[in-house]
């Protein structure tokens, strides 16, 4: 496998982290964290609108380029419902040939997805409610899926929302009562699994980008501070564990553009692919949260440090579109598979 | 990024694939870990097979065909890795002498010196590489053994250990202290050295497996002549850096595969046992897949950089986590067997013992080579960027 970006991927890179670098620093990401209901412009709908609509269409395009464009989102956990939108939205109304697709594609029409029951498992089934429907107050559509692979297209503004808080402010997720007499669309079952996979991964490419923050900031940091007349990096101790760390995120990473790869040229080992992928990503970004945090010492447990940010996105990520121990469950059955 | 290569390497593949499946001794066929046997000698279906690669420009194909090579790229050197270690087939049992002593004659030799590389790669000349001492392990900077200079000839004095086929070796590349007197990676020399010299004894030393492979190396006042030296004067500590840099992009494929052929006997293991369905097992063994097939991307990421003839950062985790990745695995293939975890003998045990005797030797993969510590240690300075200590 080629691990080679082409120019096109290089630039893609580039532009998304120098757009993030302008337009989403860390105090906007603050303002919205603190404050998910602002309407001012530092609020985390109108980053969205001004500069994330524009890259919608990147739900058509290939999943390496979406996890390069996601991983630079993690890094400075942009705000808004741009992974959701993209990564599932987009390709469920593809699958389905959906009539606003295109709208979609153009960032003139946002959406979510409603997979999970009030059991909260990626699983589709008839329960009378939908959960853990991520930033459905940020968009216009929502997509419910339930049991024998139906999809229905309704408004936000006709369903009941009710925030679920979770550790994660900065994405909240939402519980409704599924509307009775729905019109609904079946989705054959291989396409389902092509657009849950495509979110998975770039779900776990954003938790890669998370990881990295936090990689970064805890090696600068710990590079800097200076107890017992030394910088508390220059010590075994500190220095093996940020090694074990670093050596999860590097494969993880590894693993996310993988799996990818896999996607897109539609290989025979996708799915396992996808729950490595995800499995070590969300292991790596949780493992940094944690050792990050105690690296960092006491200003790392403080509100007005950023680190908390991150260490609540890995937490509540971690459970979205399922776990590291889910998808371990999951990649046990393939490798048990009778050949 | 894509899974595939082109059509150019593909072809390259199918005709080392035809070469493979005609020429691989019975002995090796089905992939075996090798650390040496009960007997010192170098089987002669190994020597055979080395020859053969080397004849047919498959000992170190990056190389032109007079070493042993055929001019490949490093994307064909890395096919060519990924398919002897997906067969578990090694080119030689002893690797000091293409892998380290025929490159470095190569690379810092001089004519007569360099002479001598096409041999040594071919295993016609069997070498032993003299590094470790008693007291230069990790450090092995602060070897000891004293050359000093007398006329046309240096007089050798000190003790190696460790040294891998010392017993059945022809010549000894051997690191020795010429100056005392400045900085200890400053001081070193290499020289030639014939094994049958007079005042140079080997004592075979018997692995914890039970296998003979190295040795202790003992020089009582051995003379050495002076055109033996290799490079220059005191510029030894250049020359350890010098093993096969043309496969270095590649080397961490056959750990990463090795690792991936004890994970696919150890999911065979649980069926045997009865354990498929055990969900502590099922998990465990996700997790072991997770790491070996993530390895496995880190390992062609890093490869993408080398190839562009950037550093691989990536590459400084490869043996540091395969190594102690193929521990937990073998150790989990014992635990298994339950009660027969410990059980070698061939008439009761899985496989005749072949896991209980993988894992010890996969206890070697943490030390040979540059220590876990030591790895963590080289990560967490060059890698990471942080502080010495």
């Amino acid at each position: 496998m080629d691990f080679t970006l082409n120019e096109d991927q290089v630039l893609l890179r580039e532009t998304a982290r120098a757009m993030f670098g302008n337009e989403c620093p860390p105090e906007l990401v603050r303002d919205a964290f603190y404050d998910v209901t602002s309407t001012g412009p530092e609020a985390a709908s109108s980053f969205f609108d001004r500069h994330l609509r524009d890259w919608a269409a990147l739900g058509d395009a290939a999943v390496v380029d979406l996890c390069l464009f996601m991983e630079e989102a993690g890094r400075v956990l942009a705000p808004g419902p741009a992974w959701v939108n993209t990564s599932l939205f987009l390709p469920l109304l593809r699958a389905i040939e959906h009539p606003s697709a295109d709208l979609v594609a153009a960032g003139e029409v946002t959406g979510t997805v409603a997979v999970c029951g009030r059991d909260g498992y990626w699983v589709l089934n008839n329960d009378p409610m939908r959960s853990f429907v991520p930033h459905a107050n940020e968009v216009d559509v929502v997509a419910i899926l339930s049991a024998g692979n139906q999809v229905s297209c309704v408004a936000v503004a006709e369903l009941d929302l009710q925030e679920v808080a979770t550790l994660d402010r900065s994405r909240p997720v939402f519980q409704f009562a599924v509307p009775a007499g729905l019109d609904s669309t079946e989705i054959g079952a291989e396409q389902l699994a092509v657009v849950l996979n495509r979110g998975t991964v770039a779900l776990a490419a954003e938790l890669i980008g998370v990881g990295r923050w936090l990689m970064d900031t805890t090696l600068e940091y710990v590079r800097e501070r200076v107890q017992f007349d030394r910088p508390v990096g220059s010590f075994q101790g500190l220095q093996w564990k940020l090694v074990d760390a670093a050596l999860l995120l590097e494969r993880a990473d590894a693993a996310v553009y993988y799996a990818a790869m896999c996607l897109d040229a539609g290989a025979p080992e996708q799915d396992r692919a996808v729950h490595v992928a995800k499995a070590a990503a969300g292991t790596a970004a949780r493992r940094w949260a944690r050792d990050g945090l105690q690296s960092l010492g006491g200003i790392g447990f403080t509100w007005e440090h950023d680190l908390h940010l991150r260490l609540r996105r890995a937490q509540a990520s971690e459970q979205l579109l399922g776990s590291a121990s889910w998808h371990h469950d999951r990649l046990a059955e393939l490798i048990f598979a009778p050949d | 990024m894509k899974l595939t290569w082109g059509a150019e390497e593909e072809a390259f593949r199918a005709e080392l694939l035809a070469f493979l499946d005609a020429e691989v001794p019975e002995e090796i066929k089905g992939g075996r870990d090798w650390i040496g046997d009960e007997s010192p000698e170098i089987p002669k279906w190994a020597s055979e097979f080395q020859a053969k690669l080397f004849d047919h420009g498959w000992m170190v194909p990056s190389y032109p065909p007079e070493l042993g090579g055929r001019n490949a790229t490093p994307l064909q050197t890395l096919i060519f890795l990924e398919e002897l270690a997906s067969r578990g087939v090694s080119r030689s049992v002893h690797f000091g002498g293409y892998a380290i002593v025929g490159p470095s004659l190569l690379e810092f030799g001089n004519e007569q010196q360099k002479g001598m590389a096409p041999s040594a790669i071919r295993g016609d000349t069997v070498w032993c590489v003299g590094m470790s001492e008693p007291d230069a392990g990790s450090d092995l900077a602060s070897l000891q053994t004293r050359a000093v200079p007398d006329g046309d000839s240096f007089i050798v004095t000190g003790q190696k250990v460790w040294t891998s086929y010392a017993m059945v070796a022809e010549k000894c590349f051997c690191y020795v202290r010429t100056d005392t007197s400045v900085a200890k990676h400053k001081g070193i020399s290499v020289l030639i050295i014939d094994m049958d010299s007079p005042g140079l004894e080997v004592r075979p030393l018997r692995h914890l497996t039970g296998a003979i492979e190295f040795a202790e190396v003992f020089l009582n006042e051995v003379v050495v002549p002076k055109e033996n030296l290799v490079g220059e004067l005191n510029s030894g500590w250049r020359i350890t850096m010098g093993s096969l840099a043309h496969e270095r992009g590649a080397l961490w494929v056959e750990s990463v595969s090795s690792a991936q052929r004890a994970l696919e006997g150890l999911v065979e293991i649980a069926r045997r046992q009865g354990l498929e369905q055990d969900g502590v097992v099922r998990r465990k063994l996700a997790e072991l897949y997770e790491e070996v097939h993530s390895l496995r991307a880190l390992g062609y990421k890093g490869f993408a950089s080398f190839a562009q003839g950037s550093s691989a950062p990536e590459h400084s985790f490869m043996k540091l986590a395969t190594s102690e990745l193929r521990q937990r695995i073998y150790g989990f293939g014992m635990e298994l067997q339950g009660p027969y975890a410990a059980v070698v003998d061939p008439e009761f045990v899985e496989e005749g013992g072949r896991w209980q005797q993988s894992w010890q030797i996969s206890l070697a993969g943490t030390i040979g080579g540059g220590t876990s510590e030591i790895q963590r240690n080289v990560v967490a300075t060059r890698v990471l960027g942080l502080p010495r200590g």
